[in-house]
C-alpha cells in the first residue's frame, strides 16, 4: 500500500513538473534556512554543557548603577572571595586572575615567546570546579606551590616541541625574564564547544613576582577588574536568595564614601555558566570569536520561520488549486473501496515524499550556506553536527511538521470531494478554498513586502550613518600602533620625527585612540558655578599639540594645550553647555577639580561624535600626556598623508612600516585607517542589512513562484475564455489586463497591510539610533511598485503566451 | 434476498423548488438476478444505480442491503460494504490514468489489505481470464475503448463483489465491443453474479433477466 502511495506520488510529481519545482524550491529555502539556522541554535547552545554539575557552577560579577547609568563587570574586587570563602551555600569557591605575561622563555631550546595568550594565575580548586583530562602531573596538587605551571597540550606543543607529556614535567619556563617556573602538569584541552579557552595556568602565589604584588598584598574592596574572577559551585541545597542576600550585605557594608555622596551602587551577582556565552554585558575570554547573542538567534529563527511559511503557503494553494485535476483520481478510489481516512493518508504521503526530497537538496544547500552566511556563522560550527543524534531527532521533527503544515489542508480538501458529482464531471470549487488561496497569498506577500521595506529602510539609515559629518576628518588618516611592551615615550617621538621628514605625510600626531573609537577613558570631575557643584562625568581623548590639527577638529575659542604635559584641557561644547556657560569665550580659564587637582580650561572645541552615531554626544575633554615622565597615555601615531599621494599608498604605507621597523626591530606593525574603523562601528548593522537582503530576495522568489503557479493554473483552466475573447477581438493587453487584475489586488492589499508593520518595526529599531533617518513615505511607495512590478513580470511570463495562443486551437481541443 | 428498496425517494433543492430526481421506488433484488434498469436520459437511472451503490443516499423510504437497514449506517460501515460486495462499472471507464492496468486492478484489494502473495496470484488470475496479460503494463491512455472497460470490469471484479454496478458500461464503445461486453456480463451472471445495469439500448437489455423501465424519477414498469 505504502509503496503504491509512493508510485502515485512521484508519477504525479513527475506529472506536474512546474508547480512540483515550485514546490520543491519554496520548500528547500525554507529548510535549508531553518537546518542552518538550527544548527546555528544548537552549537551556541551547547557551549560548557559537558562540565560536570555544569548547572551548578556559577561566576560571581559586579554590575555598577550610577546616576548616569548602569554598567557591567564580568571581574569582581580581589577581597570578595575571602569573604564567601566559608559558606555552606558553595561546595567549592574559585577565583582566577588573567594576565599576560609580556615573554615566556624555554631557555632549553632557546625558544621565546611573546605575549602569549589566554594564561591564568589560579590554584588547585580550579581543576574540581572543570575537570580537565590530566595527560601527566597530578591534579590533586599540581598547582599547591608557587612557581608552578600546568599546560594544555596545544601550549605545551607550543613551548616544548615533539615531547611528550610526561617528558615535559619537571622542565623549567621562565615568565618576564626573572620568574623561573616548573611545569608539574599537562591537560588535554576541553574537547567539546566552551568559552574556557584557558592554555596556560600558574599557581596562584607566583603572582607576587608581577608587576600585580601590591594588588594581591594588599585586596581592595573598591578595586574591580574584569581580569579577576570568581567562580563559585552551588552544594545541592543552596539558597540563592540566602547567597543574594549575603552578597548584597556585603556590597553595603564595604561601599566607599565616594559612592555614598554620588549615589553609586555596586552590586554582585550570580552569573549562570550557561549565560556566559549569550551576555554580552559580560562578555567571554576570547572576545576575537565574537558573543552569541539571543536576540540574533532569534531573528534569525524568525527568517527562518517566514521563509518555511512561505514555502508551506506555496504548497496549499498550488495542491488546492489542482484539486480538479486530482478530483477523478479521488472519486474512482473512493469507488473502489478507500476510505476518507486512506485517502489523506495518501495525500500526506506524497507530501512527506516532497519535503523529503526538499529536505535532501537542502543538506547539500547547507554546507554551501555555512560559507556564504560565514559573517553570521558562529566560529567552529561545522557541517558535522547533522551527525549528532540530537539534531537527527530535530530534523525528522521538523520534516514532520512541514509536512503537517503544508499537507493537511490539501489533504482535507481533497479527501472531501464526494465521489458522485466528480464523476459526473460537475464539480464546483469551492468558494471557501479560493478565499481561503487569496487570503494565504495576500498573507505571503505581506511578509515579502516587509521584508523588502525593512531593507531599504536599513540602507538608508546606513547610508546616512556612513555619509554624515561626524565632525572631524576621517579620510587619509592612518593610525600606527606602538608596541604594547613600550611604555616609554622618547621612541614615539623618534618615530614621529622619522615620519615628519616624508613627503608624502603632511602632519603626524601622538595621542591615544582616534576622536572616535570603541574605548573610553573617562572620570568624575567637578565645576564649582557660583557656589553650586556641577557634578559630572567627563570623557578624555589624548593627545599632543598636534592631535586636533591631524584630526581636523573645530576649536570655537581659546587656544589648544601648550605642551604635551602642560595641565590643561580642551572641552567640547556639550561639556560647555553642561556647565553652565553662556559662550565659549565665556568657559576660557574657568577652573574644574579632578581628583584632587585644579584643572584650567584653556580653548573650546566643536562636537563631534566620540562613538559611533548610535549614541549621542558625551562631554568630553582634550587632554596632553600629564604623567610623561612615569608613564605615557600615547600610544599611537596618527598620520594624516598627502592627498596626492593615496593613489600609490601601497608605497607610503610601506615607507611608513620601514621607519617603524628601524624604531623597533623585531616588533610587530599594526595600522588602522580611520575610516575602515569607523565602517567597523556599523558592523552589526551592515550585518542585519545584508541578511535582509537575503531573506527579501529569498521571500520575493518564493512568493512570485507561487504566484506564477496559480497564473498558470488559472490560465490554464481560462484557455476556452481566452480564445473566444480573442475572436471576439479582445487585445493581448485587454488580456493580459484580465489575467493579472485579480492577482494584482492581492499584491496591493498586501501592500497595505505591510506598510504599518513596516515601519512599526523600522521605528523600533531606529530607536537604537542617536541620529535616525528619516521614514520616507516614498520608501513605502516605491517597495509597493517594486513588488507590482515584479509580479506583473513574473505573471506575464505565462499570461503572454496564452494571450498569444492561436484560438482556434484553443477552441478546437474542446 | 440481497436488496430490498421501499417507498425511496431522493429529492435536491434547486434554488427554492424542490425536484424530485427519484419518487416511490420499490424494488426487490434478489441474489443471482441480471437486472437492466431503462428510459430516457435524465429518468433517473443512474441516481438509482449511485443509490444503490451508497456513492449517493435515498433522502426518504427504507433501503435494505442484506438484511441491514443503510439508512442508519456511517460512512464506514458503507465504505466496509462496497468493499465486501459492490463492484462498479462506468460509461467512461474511469481508470486512474497514473496507474497502470496492473496497478488499477490491484487497487481494490489494497484497500481491502490483500496480502502482497495473495495479491499477485488473484491479478494474475484476472489478467488471464481477461486476456490482458500483455498488457498489464501500459497505462490508460495507451489501451482502446474497449480494452479499458475490460479493465474497469476486471477491476469491478477483482474483489469478487456479489453485486455489480454497471452504469451503461457500452456506451463508449462500438456494438462490437459492446457485444462482447454484454456477453462476458451474462457469462458472469451464470456463474452467480447479481448484475445491474443502467442501459438505453434494448439489445442490451435483453440479456437481463429482468427489465425495470423509469420515467421521471418513477418506475412505470417491471
Amino acid at each position: 500500500m505504502i509503496r503504491n502511495y509512493f508510485k502515485i506520488a512521484w508519477r504525479n510529481l513527475a506529472k506536474h513538473k512546474v508547480f512540483s519545482m515550485i514546490n520543491v524550491i519554496g520548500l528547500t529555502i525554507g529548510l535549508s534556512a531553518s537546518f542552518v539556522i538550527g544548527l546555528m541554535i544548537y552549537h551556541d547552545a551547547t557551549f560548557d554543557t559537558f562540565h560536570k554539575d555544569a548547572d551548578r557552577i556559577h561566576r560571581l560579577v559586579s554590575d555598577f548603577e550610577t546616576n548616569e547609568g548602569g554598567f557591567h563587570n564580568s571581574g569582581v574586587t580581589l577581597a570578595l572571595k575571602d569573604a564567601i570563602a566559608d559558606n555552606s551555600n558553595f561546595e567549592l569557591v574559585s577565583d582566577f586572575y588573567i594576565e599576560r605575561p609580556m615573554k615566556v622563555e624555554n631557555k632549553a631550546l632557546g625558544l621565546e615567546f611573546k605575549l602569549p595568550n589566554f594564561v591564568i594565575f589560579t590554584d588547585d580548586d580550579y581543576f574540581k570546579l572543570f575537570d580537565y583530562k590530566f595527560l601527566a602531573g597530578d591534579k590533586q596538587k599540581g598547582l599547591s606551590n608557587p612557581n608552578n605551571v600546568i599546560l594544555t597540550d596545544e601550549r605545551a606543543a607550543d613551548y616544548f616541541p615533539k615531547m611528550t607529556p610526561s617528558e615535559i614535567i619537571g622542565k623549567t619556563l621562565v615568565y618576564n625574564d626573572s620568574i623561573n617556573v616548573t611545569v608539574t602538569g599537562i591537560v588535554e584541552n576541553f574537547k567539546g564547544r566552551t568559552d574556557f579557552v584557558f592554555q596556560e595556568f600558574l599557581s596562584s602565589p607566583t603572582i607576587l613576582q608581577t608587576r600585580l604584588k601590591d594588588n594581591f598584598i594588599e585586596k581592595n574592596w573598591n578595586n574591580t577588574n574584569s581580569n579577576s574572577q570568581l567562580f563559585v559551585k552551588l552544594s545541592q541545597v543552596a539558597d540563592k536568595v540566602a547567597i543574594q542576600k549575603r552578597l548584597d550585605d556585603l556590597a553595603k557594608e564595604h561601599r566607599d564614601e565616594d559612592s555614598k555622596k554620588f549615589g553609586d551602587e555596586r552590586l554582585f551577582k550570580l552569573q549562570p555558566l550557561n549565560d556566559i556565552h549569550f551576555n554580552g554585558d559580560y562578555g567571554i575570554y576570547d572576545w576575537t570569536k565574537g558573543q552569541a547573542s539571543k536576540t540574533l538567534l532569534a531573528n534569525l529563527a524568525l527568517i527562518a520561520l517566514f521563509l518555511l511559511l512561505l514555502g508551506c503557503i506555496n504548497f496549499i494553494n498550488l495542491n488546492t488549486a489542482q484539486a480538479t485535476q486530482r478530483a477523478k483520481e479521488i472519486g474512482i478510489r473512493k469507488t473502489l473501496g478507500s476510505s476518507r481516512k486512506q485517502l489523506i493518508g495518501q495525500f500526506m504521503g506524497e507530501t512527506f515524499l516532497l519535503v523529503l526530497f526538499s529536505a535532501l537538496l537542502s543538506l547539500l544547500l547547507s554546507r554551501w550556506l555555512i560559507v556564504v552566511f560565514s559573517d553570521f556563522v558562529p566560529d567552529g560550527l561545522s557541517f558535522e553536527l547533522f551527525k549528532t543524534p540530537i539534531i537527527v531527532v530535530g530534523v525528522i521533527i521538523l520534516l514532520l511538521v512541514v509536512t503537517f503544515m503544508s499537507g493537511l489542508y490539501p489533504a482535507l480538501v481533497l479527501s472531501r470531494l464526494n465521489a458522485v458529482s466528480v464523476l459526473k464531471n460537475n464539480l464546483a470549487i469551492g468558494e471557501g478554498k479560493v478565499k481561503m488561496r487569496k487570503f494565504l497569498t495576500i498573507f505571503q506577500f505581506s511578509i515579502a513586502q516587509v521584508f523588502i521595506m525593512a531593507t531599504l529602510l536599513v540602507g538608508k539609515q546606513i547610508n546616512f550613518l556612513l555619509s554624515k559629518d561626524m565632525g572631524f576628518e576621517t579620510e587619509s588618516i592612518v593610525s600606527i600602533f606602538s608596541p604594547v611592551s613600550d611604555s616609554d615615550v622618547s621612541k614615539k617621538k623618534v618615530y614621529a620625527e622619522l615620519l615628519r621628514a616624508m613627503p608624502e605625510i603632511e602632519k603626524v600626531s601622538l595621542g591615544a585612540a582616534p576622536p572616535a573609537s570603541l574605548s573610553t577613558s573617562s572620570s568624575n570631575v567637578t565645576y564649582m558655578n557660583d557656589g553650586k557643584e556641577v557634578h559630572s562625568e567627563l570623557q578624555f581623548i589624548y593627545g599632543d599639540v598636534n592631535y586636533v590639527d591631524v584630526f581636523g577638529l573645530n576649536l570655537l575659542a581659546g587656544r589648544i594645550q601648550r605642551n604635551d604635559t602642560v595641565r590643561e584641557l580642551v572641552i567640547n561644547e556639550t561639556y560647555r553647555k553642561l556647565l553652565g556657560l553662556k559662550t565659549p569665550q565665556e568657559a576660557i580659564g574657568k577652573t574644574i577639580f579632578y581628583g584632587d587637582e585644579s584643572v584650567s580650561i584653556v580653548g573650546v572645541m566643536s562636537d563631534f561624535n566620540q562613538r559611533s552615531l548610535k549614541s549621542s554626544i558625551k562631554p568630553m575633554a582634550l587632554k596632553g600626556d600629564w604623567n610623561q615622565s612615569k608613564y605615557t597615555q600615547f600610544n599611537r601615531v596618527h598620520i594624516a598623508i598627502q592627498n596626492q599621494n593615496i593613489n600609490n599608498l601601497d608605497e607610503t604605507m610601506a615607507k611608513i612600516e620601514d621607519a617603524f621597523k628601524f624604531v623597533y626591530p623585531g616588533e610587530e606593525f599594526r595600522s588602522n585607517f580611520f575610516d575602515e574603523a569607523i565602517q567597523r562601528f556599523y558592523d552589526r548593522e551592515l550585518k542585519v542589512s545584508k541578511l535582509l537582503n537575503w531573506a527579501t530576495g529569498l521571500s520575493i522568489l518564493i512568493s512570485c513562484l507561487g504566484l506564477l503557479g496559480l497564473v498558470i493554473y488559472t490560465t490554464e483552466r481560462r484557455v476556452k475564455e481566452i480564445g473566444v475573447r480573442k475572436v471576439l477581438g479582445a487585445t493581448l493587453l485587454q488580456i493580459n489586463t484580465l489575467l493579472c487584475k485579480e492577482f494584482i489586488v492581492l499584491v496591493v492589499i498586501a501592500f497595505v497591510i505591510a506598510s504599518p508593520i513596516a515601519w512599526y518595526g523600522i521605528n523600533g529599531w531606529l530607536q537604537d539610533f542617536a541620529y535616525k533617518t528619516s521614514i520616507g513615505i516614498w520608501v513605502f511607495l516605491l517597495s509597493g511598485f517594486g513588488m507590482v512590478f515584479f509580479a506583473v513580470l513574473v505573471m506575464s511570463i505565462k499570461t503572454l503566451q496564452a494571450a498569444n495562443a492561436n484560438p482556434t486551437k484553443s477552441l478546437k481541443t474542446e | 434476498m440481497l436488496l430490498q428498496i421501499d417507498n425511496a425517494s431522493k429529492t435536491i433543492n434547486s434554488g427554492s423548488k424542490k425536484i424530485a430526481l427519484l419518487d416511490a421506488i420499490d424494488l426487490n433484488v434478489e441474489a443471482g438476478e441480471f437486472i437492466s434498469l431503462m428510459g430516457p436520459s435524465g429518468s433517473g437511472k443512474s441516481t438509482l444505480l449511485n443509490c444503490i451503490g451508497m456513492l449517493d443516499g435515498f433522502t426518504d423510504g427504507e433501503y435494505v442491503f442484506l438484511d441491514e437497514s443503510v439508512h442508519g449506517m456511517k460512512e464506514k460501515q458503507r465504505s466496509k460494504l462496497y468493499k465486501e460486495y459492490m463492484g462498479f462499472v462506468f460509461q467512461a471507464y474511469h481508470l486512474i490514468d497514473e496507474l497502470t492496468v496492473y496497478e488499477n486492478i490491484e487497487t481494490p484489494l489494497l484497500y481491502k489489505n490483500v496480502k502482497s502473495s495473495e495479491r499477485k496470484a488473484l491479478v494474475a488470475d484476472i489478467l488471464d481470464r481477461f486476456n490482458i496479460v500483455g498488457k498489464k503494463d501500459l497505462f490508460p491512455s495507451q489501451l482502446s475503448g474497449g480494452q479499458q472497460q475490460l479493465v474497469g470490469i476486471a477491476r469491478a471484479l477483482i474483489t469478487k463483489p456479489k453485486l455489480i454496478l454497471a452504469d451503461e458500461p457500452t456506451g463508449n464503445l462500438n456494438s462490437k465491443q459492446g457485444l462482447e461486453i454484454m456477453e462476458l456480463f451474462s457469462e458472469l451472471n451464470k456463474e452467480g453474479v447479481t448484475i445491474i445495469q443502467a442501459t438505453h439500448s434494448d439489445s442490451n437489455a435483453a440479456f437481463g433477466s429482468r427489465i425495470i423501465n423509469l420515467l421521471d424519477g418513477r418506475i412505470v414498469s417491471s
